[in-house]
């Protein structure tokens, strides 16, 4: 049975909200309904961290902690899930928590407003982790911005928290917490406000009777790309299906010829399976937003979204990726070649979903991919790069090359392809494929990169390509 | 017995546990009154254009919209300038895309935020100036150009046996402080408004609405307990909110919060003053400059705004750390269609800074020298070459010891051979090395600002300590260093002191905090409250108990006079029962300063920060992306107050910097519209973008020669100019492309675009 109602842990209890407003962001209901204001508003955007809170989600029988981006996280989406905010982690006796003794030990804080965001990902970073490597603190925290420490008080916050006993508060109560949870976590949701519907099926049977019904909904997965119509364009989203509550669609499979990804399974899974097959890929993720963004942002949406500048869409298209397109009673199989038409333009009808993502094993091939932005850190990619090559005898036998940020869409780099293709690589040849990217791509300036410089960096991204196959070895700045 | 000592002492910030647990409160945390409504304000879509119709019949018709309110609402004064007019509430004519047109409250700030976008505006679109250039040409200035002389530079550069010319860039800069623009208001009784509002300076904002609402300043409260970083975006660019939301409150009856969205806030408010300059130098074999001639343009937006004083401190720091015989400098503030832009941490004396020092890099390059050398034989020395270009004797001169403590400590020249010889065995990757200093002058440059007030009590019954003063606490850490100061003058825990929210009914006519003075003047003040005090209390000891001459040792909770020891706490209890006032005002009035702004001649400072940092980064010349190595930075903050705060700043401050100089850049349209106004498109540094190693010390031998609390120094601003060492770094790993012989052209920010552009003309001019 479908419910209109959520229910969520909260402070070791089962919190039932009523029919919410799926437009509702977390974030205001935790500031303006739960009256909590520890946590903060910096950008409505995703792109700050201020706002970061942690869910406890069911995983086998253990609570995986995830921090995310309240900002742009829909009330209704809670479902199912725990609750923690900053408030929650200083007992009522005012012991801190490890993390927060740890920022105030090592003057973490200045004026303080990024803090709560800090703290939440840290927890959850203390929560996940065992042993963490400096590496982790970065990637850990890379989401949040601070405008005054310049990080280094925090890291070594992090960094004394190494030797800190795991058990808290948290773990004392998980019994509990995994029992509440259990409680709840089994139910699908339906809610009319006001106009509004939301729909958040548990298996694909439901979405596709839902589909049947509503074909003009909204699909919301990891709501990063979907939820700034509501904060930012500040405009309503009256039907709604929430993929990522869809158990069936949250998978990784490998059959050897190629690994298919089902369209709810958040980013952050799959950056660290693929890292046996293109490490290159992880590379670049590791870089995709941050972990708030990747704990629930998708391939699937990723690719909906067909933005020139996501940064999947040029390595699914060297590595010539298939999607799985389904609606209520049809599933059709596409090369990803073949989806985008044009700007923020695809093939995908109404009612029809993305279901799941199919990426070939090559075996023997050389992936790369190279993403340049202005910040290292959660920036958006002036350009992404990627090149797939199957190399014999320093003969190139196949060749796919794909640009990000070049072109009004993700797309592949035919002509200098075809230079490449069948030769031996030179000095020489490089210096015609460079030239045969000024036919493949027309790019645009604004205000992340001018067009002449997206050029210049695609060219000598064939460069750094070539210089490092032949010398075998990797450059570039970030180590 | 230990004595304790509060000072020059790491403390956590008074709030540290407050800021861990969610429980301090921000402007927009402070729990509302019932009814209380939301604002959200309407802006122009041009950026110059006469508006000929604003229809907001759809805007009131908007669900939640309670009212709104227009230029028909204001019945004083339309403007928000806080020196000169020019920043009119809402205008009659549009000039810059953003600028404020009307407002509304409503039930939610969502919904308020939604009726905003419902107005109908028709404009008659005029032709806007964007740029420092077509402003430099059509001659449209906010204020008068300035020349200024000493010596004859002219003939100094014709003399001279070497001489360059070239021009300079250094580019805008956003606040981005994480808490956005926010005001809150609350009607009282008789038409008076009490101000919550975020902002370095509550008095300015509570004179500035009591002129719009044509009331005496002493119906309005301005209240300021604590705001989320500011670095200047608050020292006017706060008043429109205020003065924005304090109008619906009195039209509504209600109160009303006015929480800004973070694209709104980039959009409507000021930024940093970005600078062009042109330069003639003239130097000697050695690289000694014999004569100056610099022309600085600034882009000031619409208004003037604070542009006068942040261009006089431009012009105050042409000379950062180095004696300039013969200067001749022109400045032009240039007017043009975008947001007025303001204060921000270093006030001007970071762009005059960035432009010698670029010229003195230059220099360097072609005498093919090491450019730490040629800063060296250009410093200010102690006994002569000790005047400045505005005729003050620099006399707490320690730039050259700071200067070799670091190339030492820091390994600067062992490093500067191993970084060659990297650059010539990697054909992409290539590394840079530099070192800068920073002088960096303390006070207020108008002369009245530099006074502040305080206001303590303590409490008859427990001896606890309340202290109020003008001071904002940002982050920086003033109500901590204060709150010690106190402590420690009073021999008391620091737990029983309480220094509380910022309010103009407790202190008058306060200063903003800002030109790194806030706790100099602020814990002056207190301090002087205090020992009026003590004076009450040691009058009636050595009355009642008749002692002669002894004014009390206040330690450990005991005040200790000549023969007569008290626990603090009785002694107040009995002063009190004794009818010995426990409560005083305190003032401060910075000594010596002074300043001929026309003549430009004067001692405008009481003191100066010395710093040096040194940077080596690593660039990719195929892509431009690049990268702090390693960082170190030998500051002088006196003798700190608070070593764990002042190196807060000092580090914070660098990072603020390498933003300024490298990812971050302000973005226009050529019709004035801004593009980057929201973290997914203007990128202040992340974690990773600090140097991935980082060592920061504070000078061991520093202390104050001028009579400042404690001999500290401050450390809000001076700090963030360090940051110049990564952008010549940058330069120097370029330069290296060509064996360190010809000059890279690089203006800043030194984006990877920027970067690879460089480069790009380097090869080409080499090829040539
Ligand atoms: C702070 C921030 C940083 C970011 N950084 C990056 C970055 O570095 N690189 C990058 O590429 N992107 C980035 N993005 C953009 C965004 O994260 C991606 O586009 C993301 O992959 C979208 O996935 P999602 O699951 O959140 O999609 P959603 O927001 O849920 O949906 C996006 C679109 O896809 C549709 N959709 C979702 N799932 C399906 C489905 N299964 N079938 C059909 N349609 C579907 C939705 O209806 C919507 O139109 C960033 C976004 C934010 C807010
Ligand atoms: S408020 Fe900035 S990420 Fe949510
Ligand atoms: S402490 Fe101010 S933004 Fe981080």
């Amino acid at each position: 049975m479908a419910s209109s109602n959520i229910e969520f842990v909260y402070q070791n209890k089962i919190f039932e909200i009523t029919n919410p407003d799926s437009n509702e962001t977390l974030l205001n209901f935790i500031r303006t309904k739960l009256k909590k204001t520890g946590t903060k508003e910096g950008c409505a955007e995703g792109g700050c961290g201020a706002c970061t809170v942690v869910l406890g989600e069911l995983k086998k029988n253990e609570i995986n902690y995830k921090a995310i981006n309240s900002c742009i996280t829909f009330l209704p989406t809670l479902q199912g899930k725990q609750l923690i905010l900053v408030e929650d982690l200083i007992l009522k006796n005012g012991s801190l928590h490890p993390v927060q003794q740890a920022m105030v030990n090592y003057h973490g804080s200045q004026c303080g407003f990024c803090t709560p965001g800090f703290i939440m990902s840290l927890f959850s970073m203390f929560k996940k982790n065992s042993k963490f490597k400096n590496d982790e603190i970065k990637d850990s925290i890379a989401g949040n911005l601070c405008r005054c420490t310049g990080y280094q008080p925090i890291i070594k916050a992090a960094k004394s928290l190494k030797n800190k006993s795991k058990i808290d508060e948290f773990s004392k109560s998980k019994k509990n917490t995994i029992n509440l949870l259990k409680k709840i976590n089994n139910k699908s949701v339906v809610i009319y406000h006001k106009g509004k519907k939301y729909f958040a099926p548990r298996y694909l049977m439901e979405l596709k009777k839902i589909l049947k019904k509503n074909a003009d909904v909204d699909f919301l997965s990891g709501g990063t790309d979907l939820s700034l119509v509501v904060t930012k364009e500040r405009k309503d989203i009256n039907s709604i299906v929430y993929m990522n509550s869809i158990r069936d669609l949250n998978y990784i499979k490998n059959n050897n010829k190629y690994i298919e990804v089902g369209a709810s399974t958040p980013l952050i899974e799959f950056e660290s399976y693929i890292k046996k097959y293109y490490p290159d890929f992880t590379k670049i993720l590791k870089r995709y937003g941050s972990p708030q963004i990747r704990n629930v942002a998708t391939i699937a949406g990723n690719i909906a979204t067909a933005s020139p500048i996501g940064d999947c869409l040029p390595l699914l298209l060297s590595l010539n990726a298939e999607i799985v397109l389904q609606d209520f009673k049809k599933t059709k199989v596409l090369f990803l070649n073949d989806f985008f038409i044009s700007y923020r333009k695809t093939k995908l009808k109404k009612g029809q979903f993305i279901h799941s993502i199919r990426i070939p094993v090559l075996k023997g091939n050389t992936f790369k991919a190279y993403k340049v932005s202005k910040r290292y850190d959660d920036d958006i990619s002036s350009v992404c790069a990627a090149f797939n090559l199957r190399i014999i005898k320093n003969k190139v036998q196949s060749v796919r090359i794909a640009y990000g940020g070049m072109a009004a869409i993700p797309k592949r780099a035919i002509y200098c392809e075809k230079i490449l293709s069948n030769s031996i690589v030179t000095d020489e040849i490089v210096s015609k494929a460079k030239k045969a990217l000024e036919k493949d791509f027309k790019p645009i300036s604004d205000m992340r990169a001018s067009g002449l410089y997206r050029m210049e960096v695609a060219k000598n991204l064939l460069e750094k390509l070539y210089f490092e196959i032949k010398q075998k070895k990797i450059i570039g700045v970030y180590f | 017995m230990k004595i304790e000592n509060f000072i020059n002492e790491n403390r956590p910030h008074e709030s540290a546990i407050k800021h861990v647990s969610g429980q301090a409160h921000y402007t927009d945390d402070i729990p509302e009154p019932p009814g209380t409504l939301y604002g959200a304000i309407g802006w122009s879509k041009k950026s110059h254009a006469i508006i000929k119709k604003i229809n907001l019949d759809e805007v009131i018709k908007s669900e939640g919209v309670i009212a709104v309110v227009t230029e028909d609402d204001i019945v004083g004064r339309n403007d928000v300038g806080p020196v000169f007019d020019g920043d009119p509430i809402f205008p009659k004519k549009a000039e810059y895309y953003g600028q404020p047109l009307y407002a509304v409250a409503a039930t939610t700030t969502e919904l308020a935020r939604k009726a905003v976008l419902k107005a109908k505006i028709s404009y008659k679109t005029l032709k806007p100036i964007t740029t420092i250039q077509e402003a430099l040409k059509k001659k449209s200035f906010v204020l008068k150009e300035k020349i200024i002389k000493k010596g004859e530079a002219l003939k100094a550069i014709e003399n001279s046996p070497y001489r360059l010319k070239g021009n300079f860039t250094t580019g805008s800069q956003e606040h981005f402080a994480l808490e956005g623009q926010a005001a809150f208001v609350i009607p009282q009784e008789d038409n008076d408004f009490k101000v919550f509002s975020k902002t370095q300076h509550p008095s300015e904002t509570q004179q500035i609405i009591a002129k719009m609402l044509n009331q005496k300043s002493n119906t309005i409260t301005v209240e300021t307990r604590r705001i989320g970083g500011s670095f200047g975006g608050t020292e006017t660019q706060s008043f429109i909110f205020a003065a924005i939301c304090t109008l619906l409150a009195k039209k509504t009856k209600r109160a009303v919060k006015l929480r800004i969205d973070r694209d709104d806030d980039i959009i409507i408010t000021g930024k940093r003053h970005d600078f062009y300059s042109e330069y003639e130098v003239g130097f000697d074999e050695l690289g000694v400059i014999k004569g100056l001639k610099l022309k600085l343009a600034s882009r000031c937006g619409i208004s003037p705004d604070l542009s006068g004083a942040i261009n006089d401190r431009a012009l105050l720091h042409i000379d950062n750390a180095y004696y300039l015989e013969n200067v001749l400098l022109e400045n032009y503030l240039c007017k043009t269609n975008t947001a007025s832009n303001t204060a921000f941490r270093g006030f001007g004396g970071n762009q005059g800074m960035m432009a010698i020092e670029n010229i003195i890099d230059h220099i360097a390059t072609s005498l093919k020298k090491d450019s730490a050398e040629i800063r060296r034989r250009n410093f200010y020395q102690k006994k002569k070459k000790n005047i400045t270009h505005y005729n003050m004797k620099i006399e707490d001169n320690i730039i050259q010891e700071i200067f070799d403590q670091l190339i030492k400590s820091s390994n600067y020249k062992s490093r500067m051979q191993n970084i060659k010889k990297f650059n010539s065995e990697n054909k992409y990757i290539k590394k840079g090395i530099a070192m800068t200093p920073v002088k960096f002058g303390i006070s207020f440059t108008t002369w009245h600002l530099n006074q502040a007030g305080a206001l303590v009590h303590i409490y008859f019954n427990d001896g606890s300590v309340h202290v109020n003063t003008g001071a904002i606490e940002m982050g920086q850490g003033t109500y901590t260093k204060i709150a010690q100061l106190a402590a420690n003058a009073l021999g008391l825990p620091f737990n029983k002191i309480k220094v509380s929210a910022t309010r103009t009914d407790k202190v008058p006519n306060t200063s903003a905090s800002a030109a790194s003075s806030t706790t100099d003047l602020n814990g002056a003040a207190t301090l002087n409250a205090i020992s009026k005090i003590k004076k009450n209390l040691s009058e009636y000891v050595k009355r009642k108990y008749k002692i002669k001459n002894s004014e009390g040792i206040y330690e450990n909770g005991m005040v200790k006079f000549k023969g007569k020891i008290f626990k603090f706490n009785k002694l107040i209890k009995e002063a009190y029962l004794n009818r010995v006032s426990l409560s005083s005002s305190g003032f401060y009035a910075t000594p010596k300063i002074h300043f001929d702004k026309k003549n430009f001649k004067g001692r405008p400072f009481l003191y100066f920060c010395y710093s040096a940092a040194v940077s080596e980064v690593i660039i990719d010349i195929l892509t431009g992306e690049n990268k702090i190595l390693r960082a170190d930075i030998l500051h002088d903050a006196g003798r700190a107050i608070n070593p764990a705060i002042e190196m807060g700043q000092i580090e914070g401050g660098f990072v603020q910097g390498a933003g300024w100089l490298g990812c971050e850049e302000v973005n226009w349209k050529t019709n004035g519209q801004i593009t980057t106004h929201s973290p997914s498109t203007y990128k202040i540094p992340a974690v990773s973008d600090m140097p991935e190693k980082f060592n920061a010390e504070i000078f061991k031998k520093g202390k104050n020669i001028e009579n400042v609390i404690n001999k500290s120094k401050t450390t809000g601003e001076p700090p963030l100019m360090n940051a110049m060492s990564v952008f010549f770094a940058i330069k120097n790993a370029i330069a290296s492309i060509r064996d360190y012989n010809i000059n890279p052209k690089l203006d800043a920010p030194a984006t990877p675009e920027r970067i690879l552009m460089s480069i790009k003309n380097l090869k080409k001019k080499y090829e040539k």
